[in-house]
């Protein structure tokens, strides 16, 4: 196709777009959009995220998305991080068999040395931006998943400048990598029973994944602690979290940066074939 | 001076439809690194829509995953199958 | 009849959403390329999450005050700043469950990805209408 008739597609892309909502909104008999005022659900939520008359009600964070995805409704994001650790488990077993091999490489392989001395500058502003805003997550926009694929970043440019003979060689393997996604796991499981374990101890009533004290369960974590606002099981909750997502895409990369002869080998020939 | 609520309209609405655009030359190239760039562009676009929809959690999530982190993953399983779309 | 700008600004948008959601379906049924059909697959599953964030914004609710993201400011926050937020603040509902939904989107993709290496790894071709012909 000629770059003109693109051109002259795209063009007339635009004005049928353009006319059509002309169109909607001519004949829409007096519908407004978007609406003045909110739904009752989002006045719920906005008014009893950090509330001290009504401390019984409130989740005591600042910050309402990140009180809505660990505390309101925690269990959709445990369900979610199990459908993203079956995702990689799933990589992990279509890949079975294949390793890298064990190859020495000089300080030539790679990129040439001014690539490599701006990307070892960079590389720690990425990993100190990231935990910043996994540890803020719970008093300004963040949290565990944006702090994890932000600190995701760096072992991918280390990859591509030096070599994945070199990580390899710096202890950057694919069974650590899975150790620590377990290990980041571990923890998210482990503050899940937090307050579950110490009403046990102490004889009163807890629910699981509980944050603050609620009408029927007088025992729950505490929200300010040396006059800072401290979110209990949400600044727990997401520091594992990013610990979890930033080693699991690590664990993508490897797998991906492994020369295709070795696959080949495994699945077309040899003594390990399928 | 235009009142600053069709100000904020009309920047949404630009950055809609270069989005358009973006997406129909992604899908009808052949050359699929090309597809990819324009993809990265698309999300761009995205991506500061969120911001002015008053949404930066997204934000912060979109612009590692779409801009980063996908396209990369994308340029390598290019590199290993084929890079330009059969006839 | 007079029509506002602001609604047709908002309609606009609207409508290239909805175009782009149709070109992406296209992209996913018509092309024989399986990278193509992945790419196209996640602008169709991202445009779907710009939806869902658009339901969530409102008017503003006077000419010079933009609504404001659902993040308290001022700690600790006295009643009348908490009436003056729930009357200025976007939805954060929709924003919660727009990150679930980016996540899994972004596993069901690596999941993808792998399974067409792999696809050209056994039959050394991306094209579905070879595939289609080899009978096993």
């Amino acid at each position: 196709m000629a770059a003109w008739e693109r051109v002259v597609i795209a063009v007339s892309m635009v004005v049928f777009v353009a006319l059509l909502a002309l169109a909607f909104t001519v004949g829409a008999l007096g519908y407004r959009a978007p609406p003045p005022t909110l739904r009752d659900l989002a006045e719920v939520y906005l008014r009893t995220t950090f509330n001290s008359d009504n401390p019984l009600f409130s989740a005591m964070a600042p910050e309402a998305v990140t009180a809505i995805v660990w505390d309101y409704r925690g269990l959709d994001t445990l369900f979610e991080t199990a459908v993203f650790f079956l995702a990689i488990i799933a990589s992990v077993a279509l890949m079975r068999g294949v390793s890298l091999p064990r190859k020495e490489v000089g300080p030539a392989a790679g990129m040439s040395p001014i690539v490599k001395t701006v990307t070892k500058i960079t590389i720690g502003m990425i990993l100190a931006v990231a935990a910043s805003i996994a540890f803020h997550g719970h008093l300004t926009p963040g949290g565990g998943f944006q702090g994890g694929a932000t600190a995701a970043v760096a072992p991918l440019i280390a990859l591509v400048v030096f070599s994945v003979y070199f990580l390899e060689h710096a202890g950057v393997t694919k069974n650590r990598m899975l150790g620590l996604r377990s290990a980041g796991l571990l923890g998210v499981g482990l503050t899940a029973f937090l307050v579950l374990a110490a009403s046990i101890v102490s004889g009163v009533q807890a629910y699981v994944l509980q944050n603050q004290p609620k009408p029927t369960a007088p025992i729950g974590m505490p929200s300010i602690v040396d006059g800072a606002i401290f979110g209990g099981t949400l600044l727990l909750f997401n520091i594992f979290e990013a610990l979890a997502v930033a080693a699991g895409f690590t664990l993508v990369f490897l797998l991906l940066a492994i020369p295709e002869e070795e696959a080949l080998k495994v699945t077309t020939g040899g003594e390990h074939a399928h | 001076m235009i009142a600053p609520q069709t100000l904020v309209f009309g920047i949404l609405a630009l950055l809609g439809l270069l989005s358009m655009i973006a997406t129909y030359l992604a899908i009808t190239e052949r050359d699929l690194v090309k597809a990819v760039v324009f993809s990265a562009i698309q999300s761009t676009a995205y991506a500061f829509m969120y911001y002015l929809l008053m949404a930066p959690d997204i934000v912060l999530v979109y612009v590692p995953v779409a801009v980063g982190l996908y396209p990369a993953v994308v340029l390598f399983l290019i590199k290993k199958t084929e890079r330009y779309e059969g006839e | 009849m007079p029509i506002s700008p602001d609604s047709y600004l908002f309609n606009l948008l609207i409508m290239t959403l909805f175009a782009n959601l149709a070109i992406s379906l296209y992209g996913v049924l018509a092309r024989p390329s399986l990278v193509k059909k992945v790419i196209a697959l996640t602008i169709f599953s991202d445009t779907a999450n710009t939806f869902a964030i658009v339901v969530g914004y409102r008017l503003w609710p006077k000419p010079s005050e933009p609504p404001i993201p659902p993040v308290i400011t001022r700690i600790p926050p006295t009643r009348e700043y908490i009436e003056e937020f729930a009357a200025r603040a976007v939805d954060p509902l929709p924003q919660a469950l727009v990150l679930t939904a980016i996540v899994i989107g972004l596993a069901v993709t690596l999941f993808l990805v792998f399974l067409t290496l792999q696809i050209y790894r056994l039959y050394r071709t991306t094209d579905v209408r070879k595939i289609a012909k080899l009978r096993g």
